[in-house]
């Protein structure tokens, strides 16, 4: 089960997405109006306008939470742009003859093991309101829709009526802030697969289809939800652009991030004393996102750690003086992915665990490429074998060829990322792997290679 | 000439559309000078000054007329009054231009939202591409840029009527300063890009993405029989050539691979229906004895000085000469391609009669020489071969000799004649003879000198084994004993055992020969033999046999036939045969190009790969002519190894496809002549079909053959990618490697669907699918029919109907633009054959849909195709008939009823009468049993 308990954090933290003292109801609009809320959307309407939000957040260097990590600037900038003549750019981004654009908060949170989007609506909704509209401001989209996973009841409903709120208080609607400008909200539950959480999914999601992606290029941005420019993020996101405008963009760069501002919310499971959500500055080692959880309690003891989700990479224990930031955990071999954190201890084959994790990747493909939808299960048929003490060959270096043709190939993020789990074990965990394929052993006394199996292994 | 243009204005919103409806595009005819107006503005400021003016006044000119056409014609107007909009003056947006939504619902915006239109006229660019400079129009895709200059990327998902789906990932390139290679066909091409499409690393993504879709390709391109061929000769064509009679039809497809229809019918060993899948309904069809029918036919047409058919227009000649050395089967198929290649062929032939092993290895009654092997070789020498009797390689002749004489290539096609040595004891003794030497010697028709009443041991399994051994009974020997060392099931020749032993002839197996014993004269008294057994699996796969110690025996006899296998006669390399050179007790030749060491001699059949089979040769002999014509014409023949492969390929994994439907039916055998007749006589024993039977026969063929062979994307690619392939370098003996399309480094689970025939124009075999959604998007954007969509998720993604219904449970139409767009053949458009028709005259356009469509047979052929009628006095369903069915079905059940109870009764599984059961009716009671399917022992 999924721990939902909200991690307390150093004092050197930042809180920026969970308040470190929740209100006592967080939808209390009120409440949140005098602790600071709607201050930055009404700065951005009536001071900085639409390319004073964007030149502010390109200042920021602030970055998606999730995916790649973009600059987040650009992308906003690329989306006010897209449609209008490169000529007429003088007159504004967001000119009135502009095409319809829409914003889209991609709150699906595809990883069912992680609870941080959830919470953050909870508990914060406003904050992710609040800059989905400055969002909506500064790109010239009249409509925002939240997506939202369709069992997410708690969240659907904290939304819905902070929305509700928000707009009877006249910060959303017809008319934001007195200012002419409509900003309409509307809430979607939908029900899917895991792969909904991918943008280009959710996209297809929201008008109707199959969930298939999309090739990008052309991004979202410019051809996103009905063929329109769309932006979208998840809700840490635009949760983060409220604190960037009201503190100022010194504020913001002042937190103790080491290679890139903000701060992400994370999900620790598995072996440590205290799972949950804790929010953490990108840029913090794997070992302090450990230690706010209490560590790994003796007499466990850490093996390794799943960093990213299913689709994550596992990385070793001597590997925790990793950034959790997305250029050092690329570098590593995972990725910041949902956010999610689990421990290993000694009881953990991580070999199974790899399989596992791409077999549930291979399982959960939409179908529609050839590297995705046959190539990942291949990749899981691969560390089966491994695992049952089956090898067919020299399986590291079919594993590995695949893997790199899948990633040159990949259509989307899902099968880029489904590499990560197998390729993380044959990088750190070589003596695990060599133990099954050589000595139809598994240290960790989860597999159970066949000892009759031997004949034809080459590595 | 395309309408004149319609296109929105750069400055209109891109949500515009020039038509909503069918009604409003035929309103866009009418259309008056307003859009026009628009696309001039828009041309002439994006395009050159010349071009503007040019394009302007032919557009405006062509509106122009249209209004003259159409003056009093202004629907425009009503429309406009329904959108509630005025007319528009000339220089605003039309109505055609731009349509917006009613109201902001979510379906009045799916409606209206559209995917760009591509204006008529649009500014170019360059491109780069793999070094050449290529002008693009904007808006287009990297892969539409390449495919108008004529530079080939390969697809599989992509289908030009729509946007790039992105699917099969076959067509990426690498673009220069992009870390991912993107893919061409959703990826827009940009002023100054630099492309590169045939990378080593594009290429390897590419065959790592066709190995993982074969790996789940569980289906096959060829059928077994044809792979197993080592000519690969079109087995179910010909079949069904000959199901429908038309015999010369059937014998020209057979000559398209093999010349010799009738003499292999009668010598092959058939490895073709070791392979046949009507096996897994009930027996293998007899596809030799089919195919000596097909062949007969020609020969007696012959007799009637009707030409033989030829398998392929004759080029027109060359002028090149080539001298074929060698008048066995794989020197005389290779002067058959080489003429109808058009060159000139001289054949040399050492012994006086042309056929070689056809002629002087096997014997008469196998294959009669002036019945069968005559005329057949007729059809080569009526294409202009010339012969050369008598004239021996190294004995009359030099091929320096040749080339003097202006010889432009020579094949050397000498065969297997030299007999291996038991080198046991006395083996030189009186009364050892060389197999192939008696053969010789007997074929001519001349009794063996001795053989008479004589006892005679026959050593050796092989074809020339059982030839010696069958011979020797016709001559009359007293008493003849055939020994091989393994068992009878291990002999090439198996087939023929029974019949020799029915003849006369004893076997002994599993003893090998140790010595020789001899009377003082060195006179042969007897062979000493020693019991063999089975040891460890040789190269071959079959066990190699070990004496056993202590168990020898001897057979007394007066005669020793030995024929243990032939080696090639090399004796002549040498002086004024230079350049060519031995290998393994072979001639040394390429195994695809068939060249020596010599330029322009090449080497071909037994002399190349060892003794083999007959069908084996003339598959070496014209596999070696199409590489001395690609020599003659100046080809490079290392290309041909990729061309040998586009020809003989194939990839084959097979489907196992329930046959329950198919109705069970023996093989017919062809009978024999009663062995006591036969044991006496040279004539050929096997009585040949009716044509009857043959046509019986061939219709038992199952037709396993991909319908989409030679359509198929997939194929083609996997061909060039060599992902098909094991190895292109062939064995030495059986013609290019050969494996399962599945078998690949990524094996693993695989699906098997269900082929789907239920609808009447449209055939889905989902084991071929590859999943690229081509059939979803035609069907669901061009026809808006929506049959197909992916279904499930991860690995086993189908793009099928919904619920895997048939398709006639869809809104399908009938169309067939799935089947038209599908790369492979996983939809394909049923053969359907319609002969007459009754219609409505006044509307039909004889299209016939209707009557093969009909669910409900409302609709039948009548005896006017072009005065249709209505009768309704005449029902159209034969309802009695009907009734005859459904009668025949209730009786069917009845009876089958009634038999359980017996047998039940019987077993003791009840015990007392079923009084529920239905009683026949009593006319029938009487009659019992009836067609039940006869089982074939």
């Amino acid at each position: 089960m999924t721990s939902t308990a909200v991690l307390a954090t150093p004092a050197r933290f930042p809180r920026l997405l969970l308040p470190a003292t929740p209100p006592a109801d967080p939808l209390e609009i009120e409440a949140a109006v005098a602790a600071g809320a709607f201050a930055a959307l009404r700065l951005a309407v009536e001071k900085l306008k639409a390319d004073g939000v964007i030149n502010a957040l390109t200042e920021s260097g602030m970055r998606g939470r999730g995916g790649g990590g973009h600059p987040i600037g650009e992308k906003w900038r690329a989306c006010a742009r897209a449609g209008v003549p490169a000529g007429a750019a003088a007159g504004g981004v967001a000119a009135a003859s502009a095409p319809t654009r829409y914003v889209v908060v991609n709150a699906y949170g595809a990883d069912p093991a992680v609870m941080t989007d959830r919470v953050l609506l909870e508990s914060n909704p406003y904050a992710v309101i609040e800059g989905a509209a400055i969002a909506a401001f500064a790109v010239g989209a009249r409509e925002v829709i939240v997506a939202l996973r369709a069992e997410a009841a708690d969240a659907i409903r904290a939304v819905e009526a902070a929305i509700a709120a928000a707009e009877s208080a006249g910060y959303l609607g017809e008319n934001i802030l007195d200012s002419g400008t409509e900003i309409r909200f509307s809430v979607r539950p939908l029900q899917g697969s895991y792969m909904l959480g991918e943008e280009t999914v959710l996209l297809k999601g929201l008008e109707g289809k199959r969930g298939q992606p999309e090739q990008q290029p052309p991004y979202t941005t410019s051809r996103g939800l009905f063929g329109a420019p769309t932006l979208i993020h998840g809700p840490q996101t635009f949760a983060a652009v409220p604190t960037i405008l009201s503190g100022g963009i010194a504020g913001f760069a002042e937190t103790d991030a080491r290679t890139f501002a903000g701060t992400i919310l994370v999900q620790i499971s598995g072996a440590v004393a205290r799972p949950g959500i804790a929010e953490v500055p990108f840029g913090v080692t794997l070992r302090e996102v450990l230690d706010v959880a209490g560590g790994v309690p003796g007499p466990r003891r850490l093996k390794a750690v799943l960093v990213g989700g299913p689709s994550g990479g596992i990385l070793p224990a001597d590997a925790l003086g990793v950034g959790f930031d997305h250029d050092s955990l690329e570098k590593a071999g995972a990725h910041v992915g949902s956010g999610s954190i689990v421990v290993l201890d000694q009881h953990s084959c991580v070999v199974d665990l790899a399989a596992v994790l791409t077999r549930f990747c291979a399982d959960e493909a939409c179908g529609k490429t050839i590297p995705c939808r046959i190539g990942l299960r291949r990749l899981a048929e691969i560390g089966a074998r491994i695992c049952e003490g089956q090898p067919r060959g020299d399986e590291i270096a079919c594993l590995t060829d695949l893997s790199v043709d899948i990633v040159g190939s990949a259509l989307c993020d899902h099968e880029r990322r489904a590499t990560l789990a197998l390729l993380s074990v044959v990088r750190y965990f070589r003596d695990e792997l060599d133990a099954h394929l050589l000595r139809n052993t598994c240290p960790a006394g989860i597999c159970q290679p066949k000892a009759d199996a031997r004949a034809g292994v080459v590595s | 000439m395309r309408e004149p243009t319609l296109r929105p204005s750069p400055s209109s919103p891109p949500s515009a559309t020039p038509t909503r409806s069918g009604k409003s595009g035929k309103q866009g005819k009418a259309a008056d000078w307003a859009p026009v107006e628009a696309a001039s503005t828009a041309i002439s400021t994006n395009a050159t000054a010349p071009a503007t003016s040019a394009l302007t006044i032919h557009a405006r000119d062509a509106a122009d007329t249209l209004r003259r056409l159409r003056p009093a014609e202004n629907q425009k107007g009503a429309w406009n009054k329904h959108a509630g909009r005025t007319d528009s003056r000339p220089d605003s947006k039309t109505p055609f231009d731009t349509i917006e939504p009613f109201d902001n619902s979510l379906a009045e915006r799916l409606i209206t939202a559209q995917a760009p239109q591509r204006p008529l006229a649009t500014p170019t660019f360059r491109i780069e591409v793999d070094g050449r400079i290529v002008e693009g129009t904007e808006g287009q895709t990297i892969l539409e840029v390449c495919r108008a200059n004529g530079i080939e990327i390969p697809t599989l998902c992509y289908e030009p009527k729509l946007p790039g789906f992105g699917a099969c990932r076959m067509c990426v390139v690498e673009v220069e300063g992009e870390e991912h290679p993107p893919i061409s066909c959703s990826r827009e091409a940009e002023a100054g890009m630099v492309v590169r499409t045939q990378t080593e690393q594009l290429r390897r993504l590419r065959r790592t993405n066709l190995e993982l879709i074969f790996s789940d390709h569980n289906a096959y391109c060829l059928p077994p029989c044809q792979n197993k061929c080592p000519s690969h000769i079109d087995i179910p064509g010909f079949l069904r050539a000959n199901a429908e009679g038309h015999f010369r039809e059937s014998a020209r497809i057979f000559k398209r691979t093999i010349p010799f229809p009738s003499i292999l019918g009668r010598v092959c060993p058939a490895p073709c229906e070791d392979h046949c899948r009507r096996d897994e309904v009930d027996e293998a069809i007899a596809i030799r004895d089919s195919h000596r029918y097909a062949g007969d036919q020609i020969l007696k047409s012959q007799k009637d000085g009707i030409e033989p058919p030829l398998p392929f227009e004759t080029q027109p000649k060359t002028g090149k000469r080539v001298a074929v050395i060698g008048s066995g089967p794989a020197g005389m198929s290779a002067a058959y391609y080489l003429l109808l290649s058009g060159h000139d062929v001289t054949v040399f032939e050492r012994d006086p009669e042309p056929g070689g092993m056809l002629r002087y290895g096997i014997p008469e009654y196998r294959l009669p020489k002036a019945d069968v092997l005559e005329p057949e070789y007729e059809a080569v020498w009526k294409l202009g071969a010339r012969l050369e009797c008598n004239k021996a390689l190294g004995r009359d002749f030099t091929l320096d000799d040749l080339h003097a004489q202006g010889f432009d290539s020579t094949i050397v096609a000498t065969g297997c004649y030299d007999t291996n040595k038991l080198n046991i004891a006395n083996e030189n003794a009186d009364g050892v003879i060389d197999g192939l030497e008696y053969l010789r010697i007997a074929t001519l028709g001349l009794p063996y000198p001795g053989h008479k009443k004589s006892r005679v041991v026959v050593i050796g399994g092989g074809f020339t084994a059982m030839d010696c051994w069958r011979t020797s009974i016709r001559q009359g020997a007293s008493q003849v004993t055939l020994v091989y060392r393994r068992d009878m099931k291990d002999m090439p020749a198996a087939s023929e055992v029974h019949e020799a032993l029915e003849e006369g002839g004893t076997a002994i197996f599993q003893a090998g020969p140790t010595r020789v014993l001899v009377d003082e004269n060195n006179k042969v008294t007897g062979v000493e033999f020693i019991r063999m057994q089975p040891g460890a699996p040789d190269a071959s796969g079959r066990r190699r046999p070990e004496p056993a110690a202590g168990t020898e025996f001897v057979v007394e006899c007066d005669r020793v036939l030995l024929a243990i296998g032939q080696g090639p006669d090399l004796s002549w390399i040498g002086p004024g045969n230079e350049g060519v050179a031995a290998a393994r007790y072979r001639l040394s030749a390429d195994a695809v190009t068939f060249e020596t060491g010599r330029p322009g001699v090449f080497g071909a059949g037994d002399v190349r790969i060892g003794a083999a089979t007959v069908v084996q040769a003339i598959a070496e002999g014209r596999r070696c002519a199409y590489a001395v014509d690609a020599f003659l014409r100046g080809n490079d023949l290392s290309e041909l190894r990729n061309g040998q492969t586009l020809a003989e390929v194939e990839p084959t994994f097979l489907s196992i496809v329930p046959f329950t439907d198919e109705p069970k039916e023996a093989r017919h055998r062809l009978k024999a002549m009663p062995a006591k007749e036969r044991s006496r006589s040279y004539i050929e024993y096997e009585i040949p079909y009716t044509a009857a039977e043959v046509m019986a026969e061939s219709t038992r063929c199952l037709q396993c053959t991909c319908e989409a062979l030679g359509n198929c994307d997939l194929r083609r690619l996997g061909i060039e990618y060599g992902t098909t392939l094991q190895t292109l370098e062939p064995g030495h003996d059986s013609g290019a490697g050969f494996r399962s399309v599945t078998e690949n480094r990524f094996t693993g689970a695989n699906h098997d669907y269900i082929r789907d025939d239920s609808h009447a124009f449209i055939l889905r075999e989902p084991s071929r699918c590859i999943d690229c959604g081509r059939c979803a998007n035609v069907c669901a954007e061009v026809v808006g029919a929506a049959c197909y969509d992916f279904m499930r998720t991860g690995f086993d993604t189908l793009v099928t109907t919904p619920l895997d219904m048939s398709l006639n449970d869809t809104p399908c139409v009938s169309c067939g633009r799935c089947a038209e767009t599908c790369p492979t053949g996983a939809l394909m458009p049923k053969p359907r054959v319609l002969e007459k028709y009754d219609v409505d005259e006044s509307r039909c356009i004889l299209c016939g849909i209707c009557v093969d469509a009909c669910p409900y047979d409302a609709l039948r052929g009548g005896q006017d195709n072009e005065l249709a009628h209505d009768d309704r006095a005449d029902p159209q369903i034969d309802l009695i008939g009907l009734a005859a069915v459904d009668r025949e079905t209730e009786v069917t059940y009845i009876r089958r009823e009634r038999d359980w109870m017996a047998h039940a009764l019987a077993e003791g599984r009840i015990d007392r009468s079923v009084e529920a059961l239905p009683a026949l009716p009593a006319a029938l009671a009487g009659e019992r049993g009836g067609r039940g399917g006869a089982k074939s022992e």
